[in-house]
């Protein structure tokens, strides 16, 4: 229906290795009973909500796209469902110690596999690579995000297969932003007179499990297996991603079986218990590295007070969300980081819904009861207004029952939601809003990383360079986070980031609601799904899928 | 030029009428239905004014405990909805402002398109063309491309939703009013008024206006049906009135994804909305063939 | 004729100037922007926007923007959508299909059956077939189509099965009988409203002819009533039903846009409400014009054939 942005647009899902219910048991007893034939065989029909797009994998895109980018193309390593990173077009992944970074994280060396060949036959090599680094910070190409890759200097290829470069400055995260870089030919790309209008984006080249076949646009778009794919599988004859722009009507056509597996936005949380129930169908409910929150906005009055914030933490009744809305799927979440995170500090204090407490918190910081029982201090009552994607039922839901819970606690909470095009807008990056109710990720691909969320000198409506869009100012978490990104020792930068959180929690920063559970569903005989929080789209692997022989 | 084929027309208006065989029989038929559609109207409005204020819930209370209860159970006459809240009052309080915007958005329509249409038809010329181009130029767009684009773009507040119908639901009147004022103007009676020294103002409004009333009143009824219809509409594509303010089209918003379980989340409102705008459909049809036996209004 | 056409089709042409400065002018004066969807997910920077809002040339001023793309158009350059990069009038081309035999299929449906509707009551006046066809058009016409489709998708997909949820085709079949077997829920649904309204016009236009002169005088010689229906009533009947296929177009667009939505079908109105959700302002603007330029083609055509089916037309 006419929701052009995915029912929960903001952020990027990541997904943990982990099928509750009956899920993992069924694909334990189809693994079993069942081996992948040699030859690639059957179709999968992949139930998308937003339709796929974009296919040069550096352009900027949104989730489903990298969906279909995990088929075709290749990073240099991949991230598996543990967060270990597994060598793809790189014979290993770099680090001081295997000498691929230098002690003081400036000078990197990669060595490439060989006998790699692109769709058409062309060699891959590490002029390849070079290119595709290149590009990225090409001033006329409109890449994605430059975060990161602006460090790179001297891009230098040293042999067909060997590569090395400089960086600007120490920067941990860059070998976990480098698991999300899809390497793209140089024979097709470098030839063409403009990379942003070049036929290759219509007609992607990689060298990934599937290649290119056609795209009915506003429909389907179809992959066929590569069958000289240097890596494990394909298995599978064809994929094919299928466009359905409504989640009901998706639910429906993975109800009805026209779909074989319901992805990404998957199945609403309102349908669960129904598709629990449906015969021959799998449903996985993932946990998930991003975090619903109200991101209040602390330039706003108000809402920069912190025992406001206080009291708005503990007069939310986070179970009754997570109970009725979400049907008891997400899990309460204090941290911003997920608890798969090898940096999650598991201690933070735990939310409790106290509204005695609330009132207390109120009254002790002036704000009293005036008429119509809304909170008063100095003549101005205590309302703000929370914002969100319109169109989205689950999320207003949710507004209503804060409303309620607020309304007891002297706060007039009122709700100005607007469409994604304008929510995310100005609206969102120039910190115009007041309180958002979002979802949102905190990590910087699969590293604990967050200086871009809570860094002062993040905020974009002071001119920073981030997305620090709750004005949140904090100089002792400024100086972790600058600590964090210069330091290669996993234990020390543990211990970093831990702080972070800790600092981030007591302050109330944001207001953590609930970590999401997207539910996916398949049907019964398909092999190889493993979700994967660690990248955006669990057809990561779909190389390695098939149909269980029944 | 409608949403969804709705204001396609009514009647027969379109096509000339003339002298068809018992007349009178026809109108006595139409205005049957038109008492049926009128007493419909009028029962709604007395409900959703009088009624909301003797439930023994508000439209707005939420009890979570009670979410989904079917029609007839649990003291909840017509059942509750995903936050347990009252359906009854919900329909009833959703009443209110529907209706209100279909009224409101009408009067609107009605003086945008009446003032175009007058100065149009009274001055014709430049201005005239100008302003009849204009017109044409927005009915280019299926109106529903301009409630889109345009709703994508406002605050989804009741009175904007009403700004944004009205400006969408003016052209048609203008169009009839200019049509029927640039015939009367030549007429004796406005050229007396003309040669007496009368105004301009005067002239077109106590002359000439009162001469087009009847197509403005059958216009303006049917124009209410279209605003209501169009606020669901607006709300389907995503870009309606904001919760927690209950009206006919947001209620139906997500309703269809509780098709299977809840029924009547769908059922009720749709319904509602169908036999509102039916009543008044069938009001200004048969205000058509009352205020104007010879129902040729070209 | 030659001159009348030259008119109209001069007019019709300042009309799409007209229409492509307000269609414009609201979608760039529109809070919001199609970077958006980016600044969501927050892994790009306020400098990754700005840079990439430089590149597609959305930080000029906004005449300027226009007549920049005026000047392509112009040329017959419709310029290239920003999701998928592609040249707008290639992506209208590859939507048109779905929307075109959607529209035609219900199309024929409802000028098959509102005609027989509209013969029928016309004939039986104040029988129960016409108070019947009386109310049911006006229900349909008042029932929202969105609403009507969910209910249809509810009884025949998801309670009996019979017919699918959505989509054109299978993928991977295709063959013309899966592609009917789609076709009919979204097709009857989209044909509701059109039948009711060619219900009426038919009947109001059948009871215009009935009181005709020269009927009479056919009566009076003899002729047997069947004849006199279909050779004579029917026919001249037909005549203005011509101009008002021209004139329902919009209505038929509009109709198809919520269609399409609800039946996930890949036509013109999911594109344009895609693009509207994401701020694809040239793919937006294309579908404007595009919709634009085919109703005013569908007026003109609408003038013309009445003026040739009908003598009385030309001598006007």
């Amino acid at each position: 229906m006419g929701r052009s942005f995915s029912t929960s647009s903001v952020g990027l899902r990541r997904r943990e290795a982990l099928l509750l219910g009956g899920a993992a048991l069924l694909s334990a007893r189809f693994a079993a009973a069942a081996q992948p034939s040699a030859k690639p065989a059957g179709q999968v029909i992949v139930g998308l909500s937003q339709e796929p797009t974009v296919f040069n994998p550096l352009m900027p895109a949104i989730e489903v796209d990298q969906g279909v980018w995990w088929s075709l193309f290749n990073p240099l390593w991949g991230v598996d469902p543990q967060g270990n990173f597994t060598p793809q077009l790189a014979r290993e992944v770099p680090s001081i110690e295997n000498g691929g970074v230098s002690k003081d994280g400036l000078v990197w060396k990669l060595r490439l596999r060989e006998g790699v060949t692109w769709h058409d036959g062309t060699p891959f090599t590490a002029e390849d690579v070079k290119f595709t680094l290149d590009l990225i910070n090409t001033p006329g190409f409109r890449a994605g995000s430059r975060q990161g890759h602006n460090l790179l200097r001297d891009v230098t290829v040293t042999g067909p297969h060997e590569i090395t470069w400089r960086m600007e400055r120490a920067y941990s995260p860059y070998v976990s932003l480098l698991a999300w870089v899809f390497i793209v030919p140089k024979h097709l790309l470098g030839t063409a007179d403009d990379p942003n209008t070049a036929p290759f984006n219509n007609a992607p080249v990689g060298t990934g499990p599937f290649r290119w076949s056609e795209r009915v646009p506003g429909d389907h778009i179809t992959l066929v297996a590569n069958e000289r794919y240097f890596g494990e599988g394909p298995r599978l004859e064809r994929v094919v991603f299928k466009y359905i722009p409504d989640l009901t009507a998706l639910y429906t056509q993975f109800r009805t079986g026209q779909i074989d597996h319901a992805s990404i936005d998957g199945i609403l949380a309102n349908f669960y218990d129904e598709a629990k129930s449906l015969k021959g169908r799998v449903i996985s409910v993932n946990p998930s590295i991003g975090l619903e929150s109200i991101a209040p906005n602390h330039g706003f009055p108000i809402l920069g007070e912190k025992a406001v914030r206080q009291a708005l933490y503990a007069g939310m009744n986070k179970q009754a969300i997570i109970d009725v809305i979400y049907y008891g799927l997400p899990k309460p979440a204090e941290s911003f980081l997920p608890p798969e995170a090898w940096a999650f500090d598991a201690g933070l204090p735990a939310h409790r819904h106290d509204p005695v407490q609330a009132n207390e918190i109120l009254d002790k910081a002036g704000w009293l009861r005036g008429s119509r029982g809304i909170r008063e201090r100095d003549g101005k009552p205590l309302e703000f207004a929370l914002s969100t994607t319109s169109g989205n039922p689950l999320r207003e839901q949710v507004q209503q029952l804060l409303m309620q819970d607020w309304q007891q606690i002297g706060v007039s909470m009122t709700i100005n939601n607007k469409p994604a095009a304008v929510m995310w807008g100005d609206f969102w990056v120039k910190s115009q809003f007041q309180a958002a109710l979002v979802g949102s990720t905190f990590m910087t691909g699969n590293d604990p990383d967050c200086s871009y969320r809570f860094n002062s000198a993040a905020i974009p409506a002071k001119g920073g360079s981030g997305s620090n869009t709750y004005q949140y100012v904090n100089p002792e978490v400024d100086r972790l986070l600058q600590q964090g990104q210069t330091s290669f020792d996993k234990a020390e930068r543990k211990a970093i980031y831990q702080k972070v959180q800790q600092a981030v929690r007591d302050d109330l920063a944001i207001l953590p609601i609930y970590r999401p559970s997207p539910v996916e569903g398949f049907k019964e005989g398909l092999m190889g799904y493993q979700p994967n929080v660690n990248v955006r789209s669990n057809c990561w692997n779909i190389e390695t899928w098939y149909w269980a022989k029944a | 030029m409608s949403v969804g084929g709705m204001s396609a027309p009514l009647s027969d208006a379109a096509t000339p009428r003339r002298g068809f065989g018992g007349p009178a029989l026809r109108r006595f038929y139409r205005h049957h239905l038109a008492l049926i559609g009128g007493t419909i109207i009028l029962l709604m409005v007395l409900a959703c004014a009088i009624v909301p204020g003797v439930l023994p819930y508000t439209d707005t209370f939420i009890d979570i405990r009670h979410r989904f209860a079917p029609p007839f159970t649990g003291g909840h006459l017509l059942g509750t909805d995903q936050l347990g809240r009252d359906m009854l009052a919900r329909l009833l309080m959703a009443g209110r402002i529907s209706l209100a915007v279909g009224f409101l958005a009408m009067a609107l329509s009605m003086v945008i398109g009446i003032v175009v249409g007058l100065v149009a038809g009274y001055y014709g010329g430049v201005i005239g063309a100008l302003f009849m181009r204009f017109v044409d130029a927005v009915l280019c767009f299926p109106t529903i491309f301009l409630l889109l684009a345009v709703s994508a773009l406002i605050r989804p507040d009741v009175t904007f939703i009403i700004l944004l119908i009205a400006c969408t639901a003016w052209m048609e009147v203008a169009r009839i009013v200019e049509a029927q004022i640039r015939a009367l103007r030549e007429r004796d009676f406005a050229v007396a008024a003309e040669a007496l020294g009368a105004s301009d103002m005067r002239i077109m409004l106590r002359e000439l206006l009162p001469n087009a009333v009847a197509p403005i009143v059958v216009s303006a009824t049917l124009n209410v049906a279209h605003a209501i219809l169009a606020e669901a509409y607006i709300s389907f594509l995503g870009y309606g009135i904001q919760p927690p303010t209950p009206s006919w089209g947001n209620m139906l918003d997500n309703a269809q994804s509780y098709l299977s379980s809840a029924p009547w989340l769908a059922i009720l409102p749709g319904g509602m909305i169908a036999l509102a705008v039916t009543s008044f459909n069938f009001l200004g049809d048969g205000f058509r063939d009352a205020l104007d036996p010879r129902t040729d209004i070209k | 004729m030659i001159g009348l056409l030259l008119r109209r089709g001069l007019q019709a042409l300042g009309l799409l100037l007209l229409v492509s400065m307000i269609g414009f002018a609201i979608l760039h004066l529109a809070p919001g922007g199609p970077l958006s969807q980016f600044a969501a997910g927050g892994d790009m920077t306020p400098a990754d926007l700005a840079r990439i809002e430089h590149q597609l040339g959305l930080d000029r001023a906004l005449p300027i923007q226009y007549a920049e793309w005026l000047r392509l158009m112009l040329t017959g350059d419709w310029g290239r959508s920003y999701r998928d990069h592609q040249p707008v009038l290639a992506i209208i081309g590859s939507h048109l299909g779905a929307t075109v035999e959607l529209m035609l299929t219900s199309l024929i449906l409802a000028v098959l059956l509102g005609c027989w509707i509209g013969v029928v009551s016309a004939v039986r006046r104040h029988s129960w077939f016409d108070t019947i066809a009386t109310v049911g058009s006006m229900v349909a016409l008042s029932i929202p189509t969105f609403w009507f489709g969910f209910i249809v998708i509810y009884i025949f997909s998801v309670t009996l099965e019979w017919l699918p949820a959505g989509n054109r085709y299978t993928i991977g079949d295709g063959s013309f009988a899966d592609h009917l077997h789609h076709l009919i829920a979204p097709a009857l649904v989209l044909a509701l409203v059109s039948t009711a309204s060619w219900s009426r016009y038919m009947r109001s236009s059948m009871l215009d002819v009935i009181n005709q002169d020269y009927i009479r005088t056919a009566r009076s010689k003899g002729l047997p009533e069947s004849r006199i229906l279909y050779r004579h009533i029917v026919r001249n009947a037909l005549l203005p039903m011509i101009t008002i296929a021209g004139l329902q177009l919009p209505t038929l667009l509009g109709g198809a846009l919520v269609t399409e939505t609800v039946f996930t079908w890949p036509g013109m109105g999911r594109l344009f409400l895609d693009s509207i959700g994401y701020r694809d302002y040239p793919t937006v603007m294309g579908v404007l014009m595009f919709t634009a330029t085919l109703v005013l083609l569908g007026s003109l055509l609408a003038d013309i054939f009445y003026g040739v089916a009908d003598p009385r037309i030309r001598l006007n």
